[in-house]
């Protein structure tokens, strides 16, 4: 058990929620900002040699405090000095977003609450809910649609499931035999099983089992209708592509299953993406949808959270909130309602506190749906609580086979909440203070999560008594216990430690310097648990402006990924991409399963496979391979000459260096470097006898979206090793 | 022959690489070339993270307490497959019923790490590392084990001695011993696949080689060369075995893909991966329910993948762990919590299988793990000596689990 500090000790007695004689933050205002006098990228003289200086030093603050410098960003930097840009940083509501906020106008529906996106994009959980008449089906054209999708799609799942069940009975006794390979054969007797519609298998089933009867005892559905599945041809799917965009709305809207799944299945992926040209936002999420509404939840939480990531201004901001969902993690697929959930969590809970207290973001975390439903303490019980004593009367009144286990606590979070989110593993507290901090949590519910309700507090859960936890006492006292045992977590050293090392792993270095942690650390304790000042701090160490830092840090995919199309400077339409190239390299959006959250250390993303997908990725983005995302890398004048370059001057090297203070501002290697012209001239030496890249660069150039030029193309190859070289792998 | 001789260290930031040679492009090709010996004996390790309930795996349903402690999620007796009359399987491992009663599978029960740890991520670490409650060890047992059988052992080795499927080579293949994480086998190539490396693929292996960066340099080298290897064992055509059907998930994957590794004489010693989804704290079911469906696909792709090896079987061990159990009694949310002591499974040609081995500690409530798990007999460090000793023909059991004092006289001698 570590010690407490004797200035705190006398505090913790009275109440917990405030605590006198911690400095009060203070927010500087934009118009103090403005008030700096000079820019000052220039060290200060206290700092030892050794340090980082002039656009290094820059370049340096943008790789770690942004998801990588987009051109021009070094330029706007110097302009500014480091010291306002870092102040702005610090401040998003300084900043102007107005480009970013356009661009989340895409995505309407990630501004609702989890009852409205519920509601209006039915997760499966809410259609099994109308399936078993515990919810009416809106009568709202559009929505009535989707919702008559959704459900016969869940039917028809259902169905398919039974039947599999009815085909695993019908086995013959050889069920142990081990392979699985029977269970493929054919075993279901049925030979109509191959039937286009599942009504029709069904039907025949010994049971007779059809989406009605499985769901027995339910208000009348219409039954679907029992067509042969009809087909889609290429003239039917260009002149509904063709048609004005309310038109095609309306026509999908009416659209009755399985027709609806039939035609989108038709579509092939331009298509599809055709159907969306014309319609606003809030009538592409209509069509995303009646298509798969899941699915439409699960895209644009990660298309808005890549949005914000490569476009935001408020860099520091993206980076943080990153940070404290990776430190906070919470698994996108725990149930159905997660994503759901998840989009709150972000918005409401994570992003506006990622600068602010800790304190504020860790009982915000503890008392969001998301946390406590993905750690089980929504279903945590006192053993002794008016709950479980009822439970157990009905209990006792029940034939033995239907007895239930007695309700009772669950101990994830309270586990979890110490060992991850506030002490660390090692920040001193046992098995039996897990025990206890689980009591305190008890009753830290969610109301109604089946339809995205809120936080709630159920006394009735709660247990009774006081508890005994790291050495302090919690007085029976309902919700108010575990806000105390919260402010007690935020304040311990052993927090201030265990979160100035994480940040220090994902600013400075692998295996920062314990004399900047206990900087920060001492911070931490100083202001309140203020992360803006522990930044500060940060900002303010010579450890972190030290030469040996510079590019120390290997990119994480989510880093490299960005920080590729961010220097890139691609034309996005279609993240997809983006979102699958980071669960190839192994670190999807949301995805990691325990919440322990992902490591930020080179251990663990270099490997052989990983530098093959990077490598890849490099080359697709580059070559504009990646749907959706395009980069142009040969720059195009509107003359109608249309050559753009002073031909005369544009040489192998000419181009390499063009390119490589476009993507890797700090410069390459000599090896990367004579690698890459040794590419690009081997290219050269096989274009047509006697043209030299002068005269290629003279050649009128199509537009873009025709073919690329050989320049365009030698360009790409370029481009793509560049990204992909051992350089940019840093940050 | 040159041994491939890269040191390569793979832990906490502090890479090194000690008496690198960049290794020329000839001398892979060589080693491509020449008829490689197989290994004689091939290990498959598989983790399941998130600490399997090896109570409702292998059940013992003749006792009386595992029924009161776990009213509502407990297996019936009537529908475990049984074994020995006292333990059976839950339902959903039908696939390893026939292999048990073959004598290929053996069942280690009360096994696992004698450290009281319930942290997934430690306790992990520690089951992965080789030392439980050791936490300054920076390699992992099976990279150890490897280096342990080049003691005795002059031998040459490929790139793909030591791999892992999925995206990061794992704690427990973490050391000297390089190793390669490999999540998909068909897409491992740069720039395109085709039976030529692409332009690009060239100009980035030139880039890494010359490079003086002290991580990309060896990892580049390193991928090149295995990139070669695997386009000359030609994945894009591999078809199973008659009869070997894997399910369609991840894990079914991955053991797919380790079999075509196997069988591609690539040099493959040991493989490794791992399946999740076994953290089962609330609403776990019984025979049917969360636990049931992993479990189907856990014996499934195990049993597809047995088959696949067809005669190759016979020198492959496959050894299965969790990184604890968990408590005998269910929770108050239809799951259980985390807990001390497992099962694990152990699969080959040489093992001596159709046997439930360890001494069963029983389920009362005295002989429970502080009142609460299932308590500990065997520590898992004896099983896997037992097995790297015979299979990968480590000796040096002190160097693989230092501190453990394993030694033959320990084995279960189930191999």
């Amino acid at each position: 058990m570590q010690l407490l500090q004797k200035s705190l000790a006398a505090f913790l007695c009275f109440s917990l929620t405030s605590v006198p004689g911690w400095p009060q933050s203070t927010s500087a205002s934009a118009k103090q900002l403005a008030n700096t006098t000079r820019p000052s990228n220039k060290p200060r003289p206290e700092y030892q040699s050794g340090q980082l200086q002039g656009d290094a030093r820059i370049l340096h603050a943008l790789n770690r405090f942004t998801f990588g410098p987009r051109p021009g960003d070094v330029g706007v930097v110097r302009s500014i000095g480091l010291d306002l840009w870092f102040e702005q940083q610090l401040h998003p509501a300084s900043l102007d977003l107005t480009d970013l906020n356009a661009r989340l106008g895409e995505f309407p529906a990630m501004q609702w609450n989890p009852e409205d996106l519920l509601f209006r994009i039915p997760s499966n959980a809410i259609i099994r809910q109308v399936i078993n008449g515990k919810l009416q089906v809106p009568d709202r054209g559009a929505l009535h649609a989707v919702y008559e999708n959704q459900i016969y799609r869940v039917a028809e799942k259902k169905q398919e499931q039974a039947q599999k069940k009815v085909a695993e009975l019908n086995k013959p006794a050889a069920m142990n035999s081990g392979t699985s390979t029977q269970s493929e054969a054919g075993m279901n007797p049925n030979p109509m099983s191959k039937a286009p519609s599942p009504m029709q298998a069904s039907n025949e089933t010994p049971n007779g089992m059809g989406p009605m009867n499985v769901a027995a005892g339910q208000p009348a559905l219409a039954a679907p209708p029992a067509p042969a599945a009809p087909q889609f041809d290429q003239t039917e799917i260009n002149l509904f592509l063709n048609l004005p965009p309310q038109q095609r709305l309306v026509r999908l809207a009416s659209m009755r299953q399985p027709e609806f799944d039939e035609f989108f299945k038709a579509l092939k992926p331009p298509q599809r993406a055709a159907l969306d040209t014309g319609l606003t936002p809030d009538q592409r999420e209509v069509v995303g949808a009646l298509e798969n509404p899941e699915r439409l939840v699960v895209e644009e939480l990660a298309a808005q959270r890549l949005t914000r990531d490569i476009y935001s201004t408020a860099q520091l901001q993206e980076v943080m909130t990153d940070f404290w969902l990776n430190h906070f993690n919470v698994f996108l697929h725990k149930n159905e309602t997660t994503p759901y959930y998840l989009v709150s969590f972000e918005r409401d809970v994570v992003r506006p506190l990622a600068l602010g207290k800790f304190e504020d973001l860790l009982e915000a975390t503890a008392h969001s749906p998301a946390m406590l439903l993905y750690l089980d303490n929504s279903e945590s019980t006192g053993p002794d609580s008016p709950a479980a004593e009822r439970a157990e009367i009905a209990n006792a009144r029940k034939p033995g086979n239907q007895k239930k286990a007695r309700q009772g606590l669950n101990e994830n979070y309270a586990r979890e909440l110490m060992e991850l989110h506030t002490l660390g593993v090692n920040g001193g507290y046992t098995q039996a203070d897990v025990t206890q901090v689980a009591r305190i949590l008890t009753g830290w519910t969610v109301e109604r999560p089946e339809r995205g309700g809120g936080f709630e507090f159920d006394p009735n859960r709660h247990e009774p008594g006081t508890k005994k936890a790291l050495g302090e006492k919690f007085k029976d006292h309902g919700e108010q216990e575990g806000r105390d045992l919260l402010h007690f977590l935020a304040t311990r050293p052993a927090t201030a430690q265990f979160i100035s090392r994480k940040i220090a792993i994902r600013f400075v270095s692998d295996d920062p310097p314990q004399s900047l942690i206990d900087r920060m650390a001492k911070t931490y304790l100083s202001s309140g648990g203020d992360i803006s000042a522990v930044l500060k701090a940060l900002y303010h160490s010579p450890e972190f402006w030290s030469t040996s830092v510079y590019r120390a840090k290997v990119k994480t995919p989510i880093e490299y990924v960005v920080s590729a199309v961010r220097a890139s400077d691609a034309n996005i339409d279609n993240l997809r991409p983006i979102a699958n190239e980071l669960r190839t390299l192994g670190m999807p959006l949301y995805g990691c399963v325990p919440p322990t959250g992902y490591n930020w250390k080179a251990s663990d993303w270099v490997s052989t496979g990983a530098l093959v997908d990077r490598m890849n990725f490099a080359l697709s983005l580059a070559a504009n391979r990646l749907p959706g995302i395009t980069s142009s890398w040969t720059p195009q004048a509107d003359d109608s000459a249309g050559t753009i370059l002073a031909i005369d001057d544009v040489t192998a090297e000419s181009e390499e260096s063009r390119l490589e203070s476009l993507l890797v501002a700090g410069g390459i290697s000599d090896s990367t470097r004579s690698a890459v012209l040794q590419q690009f001239q081997q290219q050269s030496a096989q274009l047509p006898q006697g043209a030299s890249t002068q005269q290629i660069a003279a050649q009128k150039r199509p537009s873009l979206g025709a073919q690329a030029s050989a320049l365009e193309r030698q360009d790409q190859v370029l481009a793509g090793l560049l990204l992909g070289s051992p350089e940019f792998q840093r940050r | 022959m040159q041994q491939m001789n890269r040191r390569f260290f793979l832990r906490n930031g502090a890479l090194a690489v000690a008496g690198t040679t960049a290794i020329p492009s000839f001398l892979v090709r060589s080693v491509m070339a020449q008829t490689l010996t197989a290994p004689n004996r091939r290990l498959v390790v598989i983790f399941q993270r998130g600490a399997a309930d090896g109570l409702n795996i292998v059940v013992p349903y003749r006792e009386k307490n595992y029924y009161s402690m776990r009213p509502s999620i407990a297996i019936p007796q009537n529908q475990v497959l049984d074994l020995d009359g006292f333990f059976g399987l839950h339902p959903s491992l039908s696939s390893f019923k026939p292999l048990f009663d073959q004598g290929h599978l053996a069942v280690v029960h009360a096994v696992g790490s004698p450290d009281m740890s319930r942290s997934h991520f430690d306790a992990q670490d520690y089951m992965e590392s080789g030392t439980p409650g050791l936490k300054s060890t920076q390699d992992g047992w099976l990279n150890r084990a490897l280096q342990s059988e080049d003691i005795r052992c002059d031998c040459s080795h490929t790139p793909f001695r030591a791999v892992a499927l999925g995206a990061d080579v794992p704690r427990t293949l973490a050391g000297s011993i390089p190793a390669i994480a490999l999540s998909n086998l068909n897409s491992f190539a740069i720039g395109g696949r085709g039976p030529a490396p692409s332009p690009a693929a060239n100009a980035f292996e030139a880039m890494y080689g010359d490079s003086g960066d002290r991580i990309f340099h060896p990892a580049g080298e390193e991928t090149f060369g295995a990139v070669k290897m695997l386009r000359a064992a030609n994945p894009g055509q591999y078809t199973p075995s008659s009869g070997a059907n894997y399910p369609n998930s991840e894990f079914g994957n991955n053991m797919k893909q380790i079999a075509q590794l196997l069988k591609a004489n690539l040099g493959v010693e040991a493989a490794f991966t791992d399946v999740s989804g076994w953290d089962t704290h609330q609403n776990q079911g019984s025979v049917n329910g969360q636990l049931s469906n992993r479990l189907k696909d856990f014996s499934d792709s195990i049993g597809a993948f047995w088959r696949d090896l067809g005669d190759s079987a016979a020198n492959v061990t496959l050894v299965t762990m969790s990184e604890f159990g968990r408590t005998a009694r269910e929770n108050g949310t239809g799951g259980t919590d985390h807990g001390h002591a497992n099962a694990m499974f152990v699969l080959g040609g040489e093992v001596k299988g159709g046997k439930v081995y360890g001494r069963w500690p029983g389920l009362d409530n005295e002989q429970l793990n502080e009142g609460r798990d299932l308590a500990l007999t065997t520590d898992y460090r004896e099983v896997l000596g037992e097995v790297v000793s015979s299979t990968l023909g480590a000796s040096n059991l002190d160097l693989v689990f230092p501190g453990a004092g394993i030694a033959p006289n320990n084995f279960l001698r189930l191999v």
